[in-house]
């Protein structure tokens, strides 16, 4: 699975993440604030010339932006039709602004950076004891881990399904997908816990709970 | 939450991101594409019940926000946060948790296939269309401005997909459940 990543020696680039995902939180909120198409503009104008500044490229750009640009413009052309052409307008603006500046931030975070941040914002919710911080990384690790594993499934079960001349059905595919996944929970499990990776208190936390 | 947990809910995201992987298919009476990706979600709650679901549903929106393309289609990135439909997104959660929820309180090992399947389908139906539609729809009519009703028509087009998808969530929650029970959760 490739990520979103690109490689860059921009000024974002060189940005710590932090900062980064500040701005685009504070970008969230006070695109919201005003109606101004003026001010809406300005700010679509410097959110273009950010996302520009990364040197992505257009058409690389397009393939990138396109699905989440289309459903903006869908709905952007509804509230004009249903309601008034300058509701419309801030639509369009409000939402492609906020696209490209998320877009720039997921362009110039590595997945690691990224990780590290959100175990770094879980750690209040850790000292509430609702999360493990740590558990974060892992299970992303986990889920990377297993895409490719449950597409290989898909693709042996309709192999199984065309030797067999049935037809492919959604309940007949995703039951034994399902299942044969989950089966293999518990030696995943005890292989994480076998090297001790969630660390030995949890282990004990573990033997006391069963 | 014991590992075999943790475990079980990124194997089942690793599913829902694989389902988005599957081109959407068309059904001749309805006049939008599907994609088995929302159905993931349902079956999130319907097979691993509120809290592991719910898991598994935030680590496929977390792999998406950071930068990797899970979600249908390809997309992923900060940037589907920035759409129209981040509502539905975010309604993901809360359907899972719903879904499992019902699930897992009204579904018994003990009662027959027909009820269980009924069962599956009521949960599928509460949290992946009741609570999806509602936190999707109050999203597109509180960022677009075009009031509650109009946002509840527009996303009508979407409602029969997603019943299909309840259908085929509760059929597969039956199967799972007779092959691989996991409700209730083991502790």
């Amino acid at each position: 699975m490739n990520s979103l990543y690109v490689e860059g020696d921009s000024f974002f680039h060189r940005l710590p993440p932090r900062p980064k995902l500040v701005l685009l939180l504070l970008a969230s909120l006070a695109l919201f604030l005003t109606r101004s198409p003026l001010l809406l503009g300005l700010a679509a104008g410097a959110a273009a010339l950010l996302y520009g500044s990364l040197g992505i490229g257009w058409r690389q750009s397009w393939i990138r932006l396109r699905p989440i640009l289309l459903t903006i413009m869908i709905v952007a052309l509804a509230t004009l039709i249903l309601n008034s052409v300058e509701d419309g307008v801030t639509v369009l603006l409000r939402l492609t602004t906020l696209m490209m500046v998320a877009a720039a931030v997921t362009a110039t975070v590595p997945i690691g950076a990224f990780i590290d941040e959100v175990t770094h914002a879980a750690w209040p919710l850790e000292r509430l004891g609702l999360v493990r911080a740590a558990d974060i990384g892992l299970s992303v690790g986990l889920v990377i881990r297993f895409v490719p594993e449950v597409v290989s499934r898909y693709q042996q079960l309709r192999q199984a399904h065309q030797a067999r001349g049935l037809k492919v059905r959604a309940t007949t595919m995703i039951v034994p997908l399902i299942i044969q996944t989950l089966k293999s929970a518990d030696e995943v499990a005890a292989a994480i816990d076998a090297r001790g990776i969630r660390g030995q208190r949890q282990a004990r936390n573990l033997e006391d709970s069963r | 939450m014991t590992t075999r947990d943790l475990v079980l809910a990124a194997l089942f995201a690793a599913i829902i991101v694989a389902l988005g992987l599957l081109p959407p298919i068309m059904l001749g009476f309805i006049p939008v594409p599907i994609t088995a990706q929302s159905m993931g979600v349902m079956l999130a709650g319907v097979i691993l019940g509120a809290r592991r679901g719910t898991v598994a549903v935030l680590l496929v929106l977390l792999l998406a926000a950071i930068g990797l393309p899970v979600l249908s289609g390809g997309r992923g990135g900060l940037a589907v946060f920035a759409a129209p439909t981040t509502g539905y997104l975010i309604g993901w959660v809360f359907a899972a948790f719903t879904t499992g929820l019902i699930a897992q309180r009204f579904v018994k090992p003990s009662q027959t296939s027909l009820i269980q399947t009924l069962g599956f389908f009521a949960a599928a139906v509460a949290g992946g269309v009741v609570v999806l539609y509602a936190f999707g729809i109050t999203y597109l009519a509180f960022i677009t401005g075009i009031g509650m009703s109009k946002a509840f028509l527009g996303s009508m087009a979407f409602i029969p997909g997603d019943l299909v998808k309840a259908v085929v969530a509760a059929l597969a929650g039956r199967a799972v459940m007779a092959g691989y029970p996991l409700l209730p959760a083991r502790a």
